[in-house]
């Protein structure tokens, strides 16, 4: 029984550590994107390269994915209004569930199985091959140079890209809106904007740029962490994932909570 | 040494060039970073420095590509690139195994001479032949 609780006060204790390392890491990155010494033109290279391989590259499956599947939804969502006989809170249900909750999420899932893994592999990759330590050597600062671009490219390409994802639903919604309910343009866009609470939006945009924060922070964080064997890399890689997906659980319960209260 | 500590360029195995940048950013990259240099001038610049020594075609090459000769060549390049640079080349026949002696160095060194304040040569004793009169 001893045993049992030392094994869990060990964990807990290397919970605790993890999380305040990452939070420390985490806050460093932070500071640094405000800083205008970090904003170099070998940076502003990196952040520009790093904004077309997220959001340019990933654009014509990106489109397509949310096409069918935003319309999908959509169709599903308001054929179960229609069936249930809750037409009038369509406006409601658009905004409140599907632009503000699943936009993000389902674009922060595209983006992490894309970007983040990649990203991933690519700091474990410079680790073992002691391309850090070129940088290093040439007092070039990682953060500056590597991380903060990266980390910035995740919290624009998440806020542009939901915002896209939420337009493609919004303009299904006119089609299928005119099937199911033989709704009007008009008449859906005044339901649409009606329903649309301001704090709602901010809230939204808020989320994705958390979660582009962590997408891109937790696995750099990860590769980081390689060793110089090239064995680290799938451990590197995989635990960076893992902990990739725990984060966007935690950071979609904890916006939950605080659009609860 | 510690004074020297922003001249110092190294060139060596142990300072590998960035695999996933061409051979341009890797030189580059240092007036970037270090004198705010924007993008398109410090590519002319990288650019053209490779063509001082016969390398211009690698220029958007990326590491694996590159043959031993034409690795070290980038490496000198982008160790010239540091402001006053002090080169210091640690076991050139290390970075280029099969080469006979260090003839090919100091010409590329001289090739660019104007690029770098001083270099400085570190190998083992025992490779002390292969410098000739060096």
């Amino acid at each position: 029984m001893k045993a049992f609780w030392e094994k869990l006060g060990r964990f807990a204790i290397l919970i605790f550590e993890d999380s305040a390392d990452t939070i420390v890491f985490a806050v460093r990155v932070f500071v640094r994107i405000f800083q205008r010494k970090t904003y170099s033109s070998a940076m502003r290279e990196v952040l520009v390269n790093q904004i077309y391989f997220t959001s340019i590259q990933i654009l014509p499956v990106f489109i397509i994915v949310s096409v069918f599947f935003g319309s999908l939804l959509i169709g599903i969502v308001f054929t179960m209004l229609k069936d249930l006989g809750l037409t009038e809170f369509i406006g409601h249900v658009l905004m409140g569930l599907i632009v503000t909750e699943l936009s993000p999420f389902l674009t922060v899932l595209l983006v992490t199985l894309r970007s983040a893994s990649a990203i991933n592999t690519e700091m474990a990759v410079m680790k073992v091959n002691r391309e850090l330590k070129t940088l290093e050597t040439f007092r070039i600062d990682i953060v500056d140079y590597l991380l903060a671009p990266r980390v910035l490219n995740g919290i624009i390409s998440i806020v542009l890209l939901s915002s896209l994802f939420s337009i493609v639903l919004l303009i299904s919604g006119i089609l299928f809106a005119k099937l199911i309910f033989g709704m009007n343009i008009n008449v859906y866009t005044n339901i649409v904007l009606n329903s649309t609470h301001f704090s709602d939006i901010v809230l939204m945009l808020f989320k994705c740029a958390i979660y582009g924060f962590f997408i891109t922070l937790i696995p750099i964080r990860f590769g980081l962490r390689a060793s110089h064997e090239l064995t680290s890399i799938p451990i590197a890689v995989s635990r960076g994932m893992v902990n990739v997906f725990a984060a966007i659980v935690i950071i979609e319960v904890l916006s939950l909570l605080i659009k609860l209260y | 040494m510690r004074e020297f500590a922003t001249q110092a360029a190294p060139v060596s195995v142990d300072v590998p060039l960035i695999s996933n940048q061409d051979v341009y950013m890797n030189i580059a990259l240092i007036k970037e970073y270090h004198e705010n240099m924007p993008r398109q001038q410090a590519e002319r610049l990288a650019v053209h420095c490779l063509g001082r020594i016969g390398l211009e075609h690698i220029a958007y090459n990326r590491n694996p590509s590159l043959t031993l000769e034409e690795r070290f060549g980038v490496m000198l390049l982008r160790a010239a690139m540091v402001k006053d640079a002090m080169i210091l080349i640690d076991k050139p026949f290390e970075l280029i195994p099969h080469l006979q002696d260090i003839q090919m160095i100091t010409s590329m060194l001289k090739t660019i001479g104007d690029l770098y304040l001083s270099c400085h040569i570190y190998d083992y004793q025992w490779m002390q032949e292969k410098y000739g009169e060096l």
